[in-house]
């Protein structure tokens, strides 16, 4: 029952946020006919055609109940600029999102973890001023600006990489991001569970520091790192758009991008909702795992 | 939220001198250094523009892309224009960008959200539910689905940046009001007859303004860098201003031939994110009273 009822809140929500999306680019001034006519010469009455073809000139609620109709069939519109669907651009765009996506987030999660491990098998070690340091970095250095740096040092100094097309700086910089998110809140985590009942019966038995933690305190801290999800995703979204375009990888930031700047508001629609509902279905899939993960939440 | 002490609480032995900022004793180094670069970003955005010999606009393109000399300190950029005047400029910019949408989002988030939580459930309701619709968009996003709408220009950016802003402000906002409802001195107040609102601004107000002013500091970065995408995306201010988002978005087409002007305004913007942090981090166990 709570889950139908949840799965009913995001399906409004996404629905709000579909038409909130629709009006906000609608009191946009000045629409894809505008940015043409600036570029060619297109007399008024081409204008007015060309707005009449493309079903500029009805009234907002029209325009939206039919936007709306066509998108629950995956009919997203007409790319203006390119005259191709929007939801073939979509499609031919988002393997690549997807595949920046979990690359980063399988980078970030394993260092994330390894270095919460190691800081919390060794308190004495390096690990634990390592584990504040990525802290750190992640708070203090958005990706935009070490994706920056990264070109700068690496492609335009060291002349190491490419600038366009390669994987290894997005995938490591949204990473390190992710780790560093992590991190800190699991190492907390695990130190605080090493005082737990179970943890003193496993040591007082004999077992081996790096065998308590893998096995009795690891799996607890799960529940942390899925509640994390969707600080996670946030910074994923706006890390995998700006690095997308940062390193010029045809995904989904990049789409948005150059629909941006053509003012092609199909597209931009579309890659908004894309991304909303991707956002909406993991908050919603990472609130049902921690219910499944955590019985006190049931 | 009220009754129960967070599983977060931290036990009385992991609260030791080493991460518990005193009143007294010397400052740690980390604060310092993050108020250092802040006081001196101020500075340049304060005093810069006045000082410096060189206008950020003129331009001399038979010089462009020099490398910083004796007479330009960090050289010139594509147009030929002085980067640190246009550095300088884009300090007071970016700064005042940054302060404009925080004080938006404050406003907007924290005092719409207290408001309506102390008028009561239905309209509480309906104002978190839009937050909670704004907030399911990554703040970038929706800045950017904001300022397609908008248009350019400073108020624009304000506006959007304080607008994808408010509900993080909003969440924290309410998160403190509930924990104050459990205090003695708000259920005194209410015995006593007090409006809630008159409760709000007089008692709780003054309780909450250190969780606030910390998520201000986490969110002055933010809305720096948001700035400064969404300048590379096209949005954002006017292409002729020159804010760091601008500098960089019109200097990375050249970063081959000038690096410089690519590195000037990206250190500036690690930097000033780095000592926002530094300060933000201190605030957090300084201010908030659940981590104290």
């Amino acid at each position: 029952m709570t889950l139908l009822l949840a799965l009913f809140r995001q399906t409004l929500l996404l629905a709000a946020i579909a038409l909130a999306v629709f009006l906000l680019i609608r009191i946009a001034p000045g629409d894809v006919v505008d940015a043409m006519a600036l570029e060619g010469s297109l007399d008024e009455e081409a204008i007015a055609e060309l707005r009449a073809d493309l079903g500029l000139d009805a009234d907002w609620a029209t325009q939206f109940r039919i936007w709306a109709s066509r998108a629950l069939g995956g009919d997203f519109g007409t790319s203006l600029r390119f005259d191709r669907p929007a939801a073939e651009l979509i499609g031919a765009a988002l393997p690549t999102t997807l595949l920046l996506a979990a690359l980063a987030l399988g980078t970030g999660l394993a260092l994330g973890i390894a270095l919460a491990a190691a800081a919390a098998l060794w308190p004495r070690s390096i690990w634990p001023a390592v584990v504040e340091g990525l802290n750190l970095w992640s708070i203090a250095l958005p990706t935009f600006c070490v994706g920056l740096g990264a070109i700068l040092l690496f492609s335009v100094w060291l002349g190491w990489l490419p600038v366009i097309g390669q994987w290894l700086s997005p995938v490591l910089i949204l990473g390190l991001d992710i780790a560093g998110q992590v991190v800190k809140p699991l190492h907390e985590d695990l130190r605080e569970g090493a005082t737990a009942a179970h943890i003193r019966t496993a040591r007082a038995k004999g077992l081996s520091p790096a065998r308590v933690v893998l096995r009795h305190l690891l799996p607890n801290a799960m529940t942390t790192v899925v509640a994390l999800g969707g600080l996670i995703l946030a910074g994923l979204v706006g890390g995998a758009l700006t690095m997308e375009v940062l390193f010029g990888l045809p995904g989904l930031g990049t789409l948005a991008f150059q629909a941006i700047s053509g003012r092609d508001y199909p597209v931009i629609q579309a890659v908004v909702l894309v991304f909303a509902a991707g956002v909406v279905v993991v908050n919603f899939l990472t609130d049902q795992t921690q219910r499944l993960l955590d019985p006190r939440l049931r | 939220m009220a009754g129960w002490p967070s599983r977060r609480w931290p036990r009385a032995d992991s609260v030791s001198a080493a991460t518990l900022p005193t009143a007294r004793g010397a400052p740690p180094f980390a604060l310092l250094l993050g108020l250092v670069i802040l006081g001196l970003a101020l500075l340049l955005a304060v005093l810069g523009p006045g000082l410096l010999p060189y206008d950020p606009l003129s331009q001399e393109i038979a010089l462009r892309n020099t490398p910083p000399d004796a007479q330009h300190w960090l050289g010139r950029d594509h147009l030929g224009r002085d980067i640190l005047a246009r550095l300088a400029a884009g300090t007071r910019i970016s700064l005042l960008a940054a302060l404009g949408a925080t004080a938006t989002a404050l406003l907007l988030g924290a005092g719409l959200g207290l408001v309506a939580e102390s008028l009561g459930r239905w309209p509480s309701f309906v104002v978190f539910g839009a937050f909670d619709m704004v907030r399911a968009l990554p703040s970038i996003l929706l800045a950017v689905t904001l300022m397609v709408a908008l248009g350019v220009g400073m108020l624009p950016l304000v506006l959007a940046l304080g607008i994808a802003y408010a509900p993080h402000m909003a969440a924290v906002a309410r998160a403190a009001w509930r924990r104050e409802q459990a205090a003695g001195y708000v259920a005194a107040a209410r015995v006593m007859g007090a409006p809630p609102l008159a409760t709000l601004a007089r008692h709780i107000a003054p309780n909450i303004a250190g969780a606030l002013v910390t998520q201000a500091a986490i969110i002055m970065p933010r809305a720096i860098t948001t700035e400064s995408v969404l300048s590379f995306f096209g949005l954002g201010l006017s292409p002729e201003t020159p804010s760091w988002g601008r500098m960089i978005s019109g200097a990375t087409r050249f970063a081959e031939a000038a690096p410089h002007a690519v590195a000037a305004p990206v250190v500036a913007l690690c930097l000033v994110t780095l000592g926002f942090a530094l300060v933000g981090d201190w605030l957090r166990l300084r201010l908030d009273p659940l981590r104290r």
